[in-house]
């Protein structure tokens, strides 16, 4: 497979899963707000501020816009086009590399996220961001849903499926650790705790990674930072763990090399192989207070690494350097 | 559907002057009479709106942003009879071998030139004569390996030959997706005795691509794109997966020290025995032609005269098309054939002879002015239709440049009944077929017919407002 193809497949499905992630986030905002204290746009600001800050986005966003206001920050986040993370960006950026790979994809595939661009590019943005239209925002997760359906019945699973699974594994757990994340600057905005907005705040969380009802499951009706973290870290079965989505990735990036997954073959897989195993052997302590944020911090560094060991892997157009075949030649010479 | 048509001044592909339909359209004027215009609207409606779903789009420039538009389908068939195809046919071949010979002499001994057919001059001032490729012999001999030869009709719907596109013709996508559409939207339209068949294009093109690997065995084939933003993109998309060939970019590629090229795959690199190309010459290779070019392959002409890696078409086609190499091909075929022409050129002055450029200086408000190397309608004058200050314009254009430009008296193109917004009316067309060599030279039956759809217009051009029909060469002559 072309490293340009390997590539574009790794980010049209990363730009989907990323697109699909920040519409959780907004539309589980846009509901939270309605039971919070939101009589007028600073206020309604404030409570959007912890996104902007998780997503690293906040100094992008006082670029872009004189007014800290709630419409704003919705459209920011959903719409603009400045903006290269606002799910329009993404959802664009996801069909240019689809349109780069088009050959490559099934029809099905192609027209579905042609069809979601289409969709968003004549969304009437002004009303969605004032009113918090629901409809819209489901849309657009039913056609993530959507894509991925057709995905796994159209797509033939060899290699190319698998750098789709792997951009999608690394930007799902990446996010997951981003939406533990805001918690922490949720935190950081109040003094005092309080119970009652504690379990609004993780409720919201756990509803902007499809994981409510899979928490109650597994944890019951414990809603408190310990088992949140542990849920959403170190599930075994939730699809949105970010030990679920890293041993994923590890799964499909041995498919890639065909290496043992007991054993590793490059860069990527070693980084990917010593996280799962981090992960994997985590007590409650580690996730607990400063060790749990510490333990965040390093998860979204290692899948940095991770990004970038594995696109040097596979991806890189440096794979032929005219200068090291010259130096071979005349060493061999 | 009523048809309420009015043929005015012109040959009109459907009707008689006197209104009564050709005998090859009369079953399909009698279906679609049958019909009800809200119906054809939906179904038209439906074809667009699939056409924009599925992507099949160009880009359009000029803008401040390109913007991606689908290339309108008209839904009205055009019909040609099984003995009229012939005789394109024919004539379409006669051209091909004698084009395909021209570039042969005029790379190796220039024989034309020291007859006296062909002025040395015309060929050395030839923006796309390429001094590189003196003296290669290209896999097989074949230079155009792909044409698209642009036909129109005049008054007496006798064909004539517009132009040859024999660089990197475009629109064969068009061809295929048309017909395609036109299946769906409309199978009680097609005749009983079937339409001749455009769908094994690919199929084809793989064949002509395949019979000139430099190595034996199955060749690895990839058609090289400028990329997305490509007006044409989709089309070197549908092919490559038609195909089964990869689609790759310049920087997708190498050429080695051992002057062969490979593609960077995640497992390594690997050979690459054919390029069918769709960049032009001059972004080809920055070590050889434009050195700013970033959609090349640095070492592509190395490999290429090494004999390890087959492009189509070759480099250097374009002194075969150049408008004013247009005017010599009827010699040509006289010259290495010893026949006639079959298919006419549409009468041409060169301004660059001093008794047409003086011709050409008195009546330029009556002729369409072309710029000789320009595609695509762009740098042309109609001077009917033009304003003073734009004659004047051309008038010191072509004064100062005489071998950039042709002047052509304007011929009314042949019209075809058209669907538009007050139902049927008839617009300017003419007819593209795309023609393939390989171990011989194949026509397509049909091609792309191109629409002007702005009343009156006689610009058929895609980026200027035109749109397409599908082409039906039918198996008999009714």
């Amino acid at each position: 497979m072309l490293c340009r193809v390997a590539d574009s497949l790794f980010w049209m499905s990363r730009y989907i899963e990323r697109a699909e992630n920040t519409v959780r986030l907004v539309d589980v905002m846009h509901q939270t707000i309605l039971e919070s204290e939101h009589s007028n746009e600073d206020v309604g600001y404030a409570h959007w501020e912890p996104i902007l800050l998780t997503l690293g986005d906040r100094d992008a966003y006082d670029a872009i816009y004189p007014k800290r206001s709630s419409f704003n920050v919705s459209e920011f986040l959903t719409f603009n086009e400045k903006n290269p993370s606002s799910v329009f960006s993404c959802i664009k950026s996801a069909r240019e590399n689809a349109r780069t790979v088009r050959d490559q994809i099934s029809t099905e595939m192609w027209e579905t996220l042609n069809k979601l661009y289409l969709f968003i590019k004549r969304a009437d943005s002004q009303m969605i961001c004032s009113e918090s239209d629901f409809e819209f925002f489901a849309r657009i997760k039913e056609f993530a849903h959507l894509f991925r359906g057709i995905l796994e019945s159209t797509f033939p699973q060899d290699l190319g499926y698998e750098f789709v699974v792997c951009g999608r594994e690394i930007e799902r757990a990446a996010k997951t650790c981003q939406i533990l994340d805001t918690k922490r600057f949720m935190s950081s905005s109040t003094s005092e705790p309080d119970d009652a907005i504690d379990a609004v705040q993780f409720a919201a969380m756990l509803r902007s990674c499809t994981g409510f009802e899979a928490f109650h499951h597994e944890h019951g009706s414990d809603l408190d930072t310990i088992p949140v973290r542990q849920f959403l870290l170190l599930s075994q079965k939730f699809p949105r763990s970010a030990l679920f989505c890293i041993r994923r990735l590890q799964v499909a990036m041995h498919a890639i090399s065909n290496c043992p997954i007991t054993l590793f073959s490059n860069e990527p897989e070693r980084l990917t192989g010593r996280l799962v195993s981090k992960l994997n052997y985590a007590l409650a302590v580690d996730v607990e207070g400063e060790n749990g944020d510490r333990l965040i911090d390093d998860i979204e560094t290692e899948l940095e690494n991770i990004a970038i060991a594995f696109s040097r892997q596979y991806m890189q157009a440096e794979i032929y350097d005219p200068a090291v075949e010259a130096t071979q030649k005349q060493s061999q010479g | 559907m009523k048809i309420d048509y009015d043929t005015g001044d012109f040959f009109d592909e459907m009707y008689h002057a006197d209104g009564t339909a050709r005998p090859h359209y009369a079953r399909l004027v009698e279906t679609l009479s049958a019909l009800s215009e809200e119906d054809f609207h939906k179904k038209r409606e439906a074809v667009e709106l699939a056409f924009l779903q599925q992507g099949i789009t160009f880009t359009v420039y000029g803008n401040e942003e390109s913007t991606e538009k689908i290339f309108p389908f008209d839904l009205v068939p055009r019909i040609i009879p099984a003995s009229e195809w012939s005789h394109l046919e024919e004539g379409l071949i006669q051209r091909m071998t004698a084009l395909n010979l021209f570039l042969h002499d005029v790379y190796h001994d220039q024989k034309i030139i020291k007859d006296g057919i062909v002025p040395m001059e015309i060929i050395k001032s030839g923006k796309h004569f390429r001094e590189e490729m003196v003296g290669f012999e290209p896999p097989k001999g074949i230079y155009i390996h792909i044409c698209g030869t642009d036909l129109i009709r005049d008054h007496h719907g006798e064909y004539l030959v517009l132009e040859d596109n024999g660089r990197c013709p475009s629109g064969v996508s068009y061809m295929i997706e048309n017909r395609r559409a036109m299946k769906k939207a409309f199978p009680q339209l097609f005749p009983a005795s079937g339409v001749q068949s455009v769908s094994n294009y690919p199929d084809k093109l793989h064949k002509a691509l395949q019979y000139i690997a430099p190595q034996a065995g199955a060749a690895t084939i990839a058609v090289l794109t400028p990329g997305i933003y490509n007006s044409a993109y989709f089309e070197h998309c549908f092919l490559a997966r038609q195909m089964g060939a990869e689609i790759v970019q310049g920087q997708d590629l190498v050429v080695k020290s051992d002057d062969c090229v490979y593609m960077k795959t995640t497992v390594g690199l690997k050979r690459v025995d054919v390029l069918y190309r769709r960049i032009d010459d001059d972004f080809i290779d920055p070590e050889v032609f434009n050195k700013e070019s970033m959609l090349g392959v640095p070492g592509l002409m190395r490999a290429y005269r090494a004999g390890n890696v087959a492009l189509a078409n070759a480099v250097g086609t374009g002194i075969a098309d150049d408008k004013v190499t247009y005017c010599f091909v009827p010699d040509m075929i006289k010259y290495y054939l010893d026949q006639d022409p079959i298919l006419p050129n549409v009468e041409t002055f060169l301004p660059y002879r001093e008794a047409d450029m003086k011709y050409v200086q008195e009546n330029m408000e009556n002729l369409v002015v072309k710029a000789a190397n320009e595609a695509g309608g762009y740098g042309m004058l109609i001077g009917p239709a033009a304003s003073k200050e734009e004659v004047a314009e051309f008038r010191a254009m072509v004064k100062d440049n005489p071998r950039d430009f042709i002047a052509q008296p304007p011929i009314s193109l042949s019209r075809h009944p058209t669907y538009g917004d007050e139902g049927l009316d008839g617009r300017h067309v003419d007819l593209r077929p795309y023609i393939i060599q390989s171990d011989k030279i194949r026509v397509v039956p049909g091609g792309l017919t191109r629409v002007a759809l702005r009343k009156g217009s006689l610009v058929v051009n895609s980026s200027q407002g035109g749109g397409s029909k599908d082409t039906w060469v039918l198996n008999n002559d009714q």
